[in-house]
């Protein structure tokens, strides 16, 4: 065990460590400012348990009915050897007729041991890709695996496609509805990060039989129901903007020392279990330690860390909270009650204001504000003209500050 | 006596006699008396029948006070005798062959459910589509030709009591509901179904076997609906779900013909036979040399196959029933 390793695991305390998958590496892509999440994913902590002894319970994860719903989609769509799918991707992917090769890598001979599945899984596609298209065409239940943090994740896409042309397409089949041709923006976007961390893995896979990543498509297959029925519609979807983010995000968390650098030693998330399990630490303790750690929130953190309530409470008063579209809009300024005394100082940047609530953020002296303050002067000028009131005055919360 | 207190009683005697009867069983199975098991069984299911016909008596009452009476009393014979109902049950598995046979679509049970035991209709339908299907599809058409629905998670439990069946007692049933083969591995294919008396030929499942199996069962179905003297709409929703799979089978649901959708499913067929048949061959001449009994008909598994083994050397199998 290295000195990052045995740091990483400190920091995780007693704790089994938990494993990334698809989900998890794609929330990490998301917010990619967020050392907090990227310190305790790499560490492999228990998020969803942490938050809740620290007070701050997320109601996260997929609804069981969610869940049901999805499997019962994937199932339908997988039946029969994959046949409606097959018409799909017929359709879509212009796959000739003889190209209707479906294989099965949920299980190897009845065992379905993860690295024997990732086994079979690399040998069919590599056996896949030299034959040019005799060979396979569809692979049910591939099993990947991608490096995150130093650690290897095992991830299960739920199906690779592959082309006359020598190129694998991944394919994800999700079961919210695409109605009159427009699906729910975020889910899209939750789904294209997804398939691009499949599209990362499979290339890896292919890479160690030194088969070129263009092989495999950045155009990834989205398969949704169609409008309020349960016929599947296709989809093509370009994730080459979500490869490059989680590449860079991958790499950072390769580079986990310097985040670790800047972290006292004594660090850990640990929550003193006694012989029966039971945590031992104090609460505020805890609570106290995850401060230690820099935390980015947005509001998209809400669908997507288990953190998310801990950190929306700690991140009351930032204009980050509000989203990223609001904080741009306030001049990039850090706090909320600066953003209102910005607005409601009477005179030039230079003008000596009061001490800004929390210390951290600049104060409209600072000539890097200069033009930040105009603008939010002219905005509070608009605002009051319209409402015709005064400006709203330093220190006291608008309603913009919700 | 009042007939109502005489069917309730009844029932609640038929009731005792389950419970006492399924624990008998338990005890039976966990003992390794299989024969004992086996008698205890056939009185379980003799009790149950009668159980049902009290129950019966019991509804037509409320219609006629008074025939209810004799109905009761013809019950809680039926539950007295159930003891000694072997003849009977004998007689109930020859017509139920008999029925599996002449997969002919019974108008009469539809909507009812189907009274025979759970691995002949699974046998029905099987013979139907003529090739290794999931448990959901086996169902879906049992349902639509056959009249009775039985919910398909019932059927996750059929092969592995098939299969501890064969391992006690080796060919002694003249079918067995068995597993299709992985091409590849010889492992048992994931979530398929296939009966014991098929060649290994059409139990072995290579990569394109999927979709010959699908466009066979397509056709099949399609001939079924065409031999239906009136349409049943299960059934045509089936061969719907079908046809919308196949390139050039049909333009709607409304629309369809069975006739167009097997022309459309030949011509697709005759596009991917030689491959898998060459591959099906193959597969099938290695079964046969390399794997026992049960091994042909459930599979080898990696890793676990140590424990099974040792049921695994037997003489040739020999072919029975067709």
């Amino acid at each position: 065990m290295n000195g990052t390793e045995a740091r990483l695991a400190r920091i995780r305390g007693r704790a089994l460590a938990k494993t990334h998958n698809a989900r998890t590496i794609a929330a990490l892509a998301s917010n990619p400012g967020c050392a907090r999440r990227a310190v305790m994913d790499a560490a492999g902590v228990d998020k969803p348990r942490i938050a809740a002894y620290a007070g701050f319970p997320a109601p996260f994860g997929q609804s069981r009915f969610a869940l049901a719903r999805g499997n019962a989609f994937e199932a339908q769509v997988k039946a029969n050897g994959a046949a409606e799918l097959l018409t799909l991707l017929r359709e879509h992917l212009g796959l000739p007729i003889p190209q209707a090769h479906y294989d099965d890598l949920g299980e190897v001979g009845g065992n379905p041991s993860l690295d024997l599945r990732h086994a079979r899984t690399k040998a069919l596609l590599a056996r896949a890709a030299a034959s040019r298209g005799d060979a396979g065409t569809m692979f049910d239940h591939p099993l990947l695996r991608l490096q995150v943090g130093g650690r290897y994740a095992f991830l299960e896409p739920d199906l690779i496609a592959f082309q006359l042309h020598g190129r694998f397409h991944v394919v994800e089949i999700k079961s919210f509805a695409v109605i009159d041709g427009q699906a729910d923006g975020d889910k899209v976007a939750a789904a294209a990060i997804q398939s691009a961390v499949y599209v990362l893995a499979l290339r890896d896979a292919l890479a160690e039989q030194h088969i070129p990543a263009e092989a495999v498509s950045h155009e990834t297959i989205l398969v949704c129901p169609k409008d309020f029925s349960s016929r599947p519609a296709a989809a093509a979807i370009d994730v080459r903007k979500q490869l490059t983010v989680l590449r860079r995000q991958l790499s950072r968390i390769a580079r986990i020392d310097d985040l670790l650098d800047l972290l006292p030693a004594g660090l850990t998330f640990d929550l003193d279990p006694d012989g029966e399990g039971v945590p031992r630490r104090s609460p505020a303790d805890l609570a106290a330690a995850i401060r230690q750690v820099d935390a980015a929130y947005v509001p998209e953190c809400l669908s997507t860390c288990e953190m998310c309530y801990f950190c929306r409470e700690e991140a009351r008063g930032c204009t980050a909270a509000l989203g990223r579209a609001a904080r741009e809009e306030l001049g990039g300024v850090e706090h909320v009650a600066t953003v209102l005394r910005l607005a409601g100082a009477a005179g030039t940047p230079g003008a000596p204001g009061g001490t800004v609530a929390s210390g951290t953020a600049g104060t409209p002296d600072a000539p890097d504000l200069a033009e930040a303050a105009e603008l939010l002067r002219r905005a509070a000028r608009l605002r009051a003209e319209a409402l015709h009131t005064d400006a709203p005055r330093a220190g006291t919360p608008g309603r913009e500050a919700g | 006596m009042l007939p109502s207190v005489s069917v309730t009683k009844s029932v609640e005697t038929l009731e005792r006699r389950i419970v006492a009867l399924r624990a008998a069983v338990r005890e039976a199975v966990l003992a390794g008396d299989r024969e004992r098991a086996s008698t205890l069984r056939r009185d379980l299911r003799a009790a149950e029948r009668a159980w049902d016909d009290a129950l019966a008596a019991a509804e037509a009452k409320a219609a006629a006070e008074a025939g209810a009476a004799a109905e009761a009393g013809a019950g809680a014979e039926a539950g007295a005798g159930a003891g000694h109902a072997d003849a009977a049950a004998d007689a109930d598995a020859v017509h139920a062959a008999a029925t599996a046979a002449a997969p002919a679509p019974q108008a009469a049970a539809r909507g009812r459910g189907s009274l025979l035991p759970l691995r002949e209709q699974v046998h029905e339908a099987l013979s139907l589509l003529t090739v290794p299907a999931a448990p959901r599809l086996i169902a879906t058409v049992h349902e639509a030709f056959f009249g009775g629905a039985f919910p398909s998670a019932r059927l996750t439990s059929l092969k592995r009591d098939e299969e501890r069946s064969f391992r006690a007692a080796p060919l002694a049933r003249p079918y067995y509901i068995c597993a299709a083969l992985t091409a590849d591995l010889l492992a048992p294919a994931r979530g398929l179904l296939a009966i014991s008396t098929w060649p290994m030929e059409r139990r072995v499942i290579g990569s394109l076997s999927p979709r010959v199996d699908f466009l066979t069962a397509a056709i099949r179905v399609a001939e079924a609906v065409e031999r239906l003297p009136a349409p049943v709409p299960a059934a045509r929703r089936l061969l719907w779900r079908f046809a919308a799979s196949i390139p050039g089978a049909a333009d709607g649901a409304a629309s369809m013909q069975p006739h167009e959708i097997t022309e459309a499913a030949l011509a697709e067929l005759a596009v991917h036979q030689a491959a898998d048949r060459a591959a099906r061959q193959a597969a099938a001449r290695r079964a046969r040399e390399q794997l026992g009994d049960a091994e042909q008909l459930f599979g080898t598994r990696i890793g676990l196959a140590a424990g099974h083994r040792a049921g695994a050397r037997r003489p040739a199998p020999r072919r029975r029933g067709r």
